[in-house]
């Protein structure tokens, strides 16, 4: 039995797994840069804090609350809601990550009261509201997908950006456009699987190795900078 | 070129002079921080509601400024911090 075989067959184990470490490395991401956000009160480390703990909670309404344990046991009418959620807190922790890189054009310094409830982040939630009611209407996901597409597209170019200027001063920085790129081709591959390939079981495997590599690529980053 | 001071550059700078002097009376501190007086009012009222500086008075009445703990911290922190925002292009 082959290793794409192996996986296939205890999906539900390895999905929970692989879940579990996601929720892990954003638990200590989140936890690292709040100290770091807390001491500098800098708003692109709250708002990079901040699409963490979107992850984190998009992933356990997934993979956790949304598996056979709880959802389909005792309440599989409502697994819709689950994937509504799920949907919710991915757009908007890729919107969160996306400001992180881009708030200076829009914020001054000293930025906004409160980093979840602004209107620039208003505009961001109707928006993610907006692409999770056509999906569910439309019974897709491809909203989402195209969302995440053009989205990392325009992450993967500011990155490219950060890292050119940086040189030999900011040696995370290329690891940092790894990430971007990792994580659009497995946007990219998702919306193919969903779209050509009847969600083939194999392709979904190299989405999550893709999406897995690119959560520990920013633990990477955050351990080394804050050295933990 | 030299490329404008960020926010978090003036309060390390703020706070290096803090540290370097022990303690410091507001006018000196005023022209080590480069600031106009409005910009300076801004950051040392920052940093006295974050906790970085306080103010102490001394019997003749004359108000100094000093490092709290948190100063100290953030100033070794800084470094972490203008890393992570750098690398991360924050």
């Amino acid at each position: 039995m082959d290793v794409y075989s192996w996986i296939i067959s205890n999906k539900e184990i390895v999905k929970i797994f692989y879940a579990l470490i996601i929720v892990i490395v954003c638990t200590i991401i989140v936890f690292r840069t709040d100290k770091l956000f807390k001491l500098s009160l800098h708003n692109g480390i709250r708002y990079f804090r901040n699409a963490f703990f979107f992850y984190g909670i998009a992933f356990i309404f997934r993979y956790f609350i949304g598996s056979g344990f709880i959802v389909d046991l005792f309440y599989p009418e409502y697994y819709f809601a689950i994937n509504i959620l799920f949907e919710f807190f991915l757009i908007m922790a890729g919107f969160f990550l996306l400001y992180s890189l881009m708030w200076r054009r829009f914020e001054n310094e000293k930025g906004s009261f409160s980093s979840l409830f602004n209107v620039k982040i208003l505009v961001f939630y109707l928006m993610a509201i907006t692409l999770v009611l056509f999906d569910f209407f439309w019974a897709t996901s491809c909203f989402m997908f195209l969302s995440q597409i053009i989205l990392f597209f325009g992450a993967s170019i500011m990155s490219y950006i950060n890292y050119k200027k940086g040189g030999s001063q900011r040696k995370f920085s290329k690891f940092h456009f790894v990430a971007m790129i990792l994580v659009l081709f497995g946007w990219v591959l998702n919306f193919l699987a969903a779209l050509y390939f009847n969600w083939n079981p194999a392709v979904l495997i190299n989405v999550y190795i893709f999406n897995m590599i690119f959560f520990l690529i920013f633990l990477y980053g955050v351990a080394r900078i804050t050295r933990g | 070129m030299t490329r404008k001071r960020e926010r978090l550059d003036v309060i390390r700078d703020i706070l290096r002079s803090i540290q370097e002097n022990r303690k410091i009376k507001p006018t000196r501190l005023l022209y080590a921080s480069n600031l106009s007086p409005q910009m300076f009012k801004e950051y040392v009222d920052e940093l006295l509601n974050k906790k970085f500086v306080k103010i102490d008075i001394d019997p003749k009445g004359k108000k100094t400024f000093s490092l709290t703990t948190k100063g100290y911290e953030f100033l070794e922190e800084y470094k972490v911090i203008e890393n992570f925002i750098e690398n991360f292009g924050l």
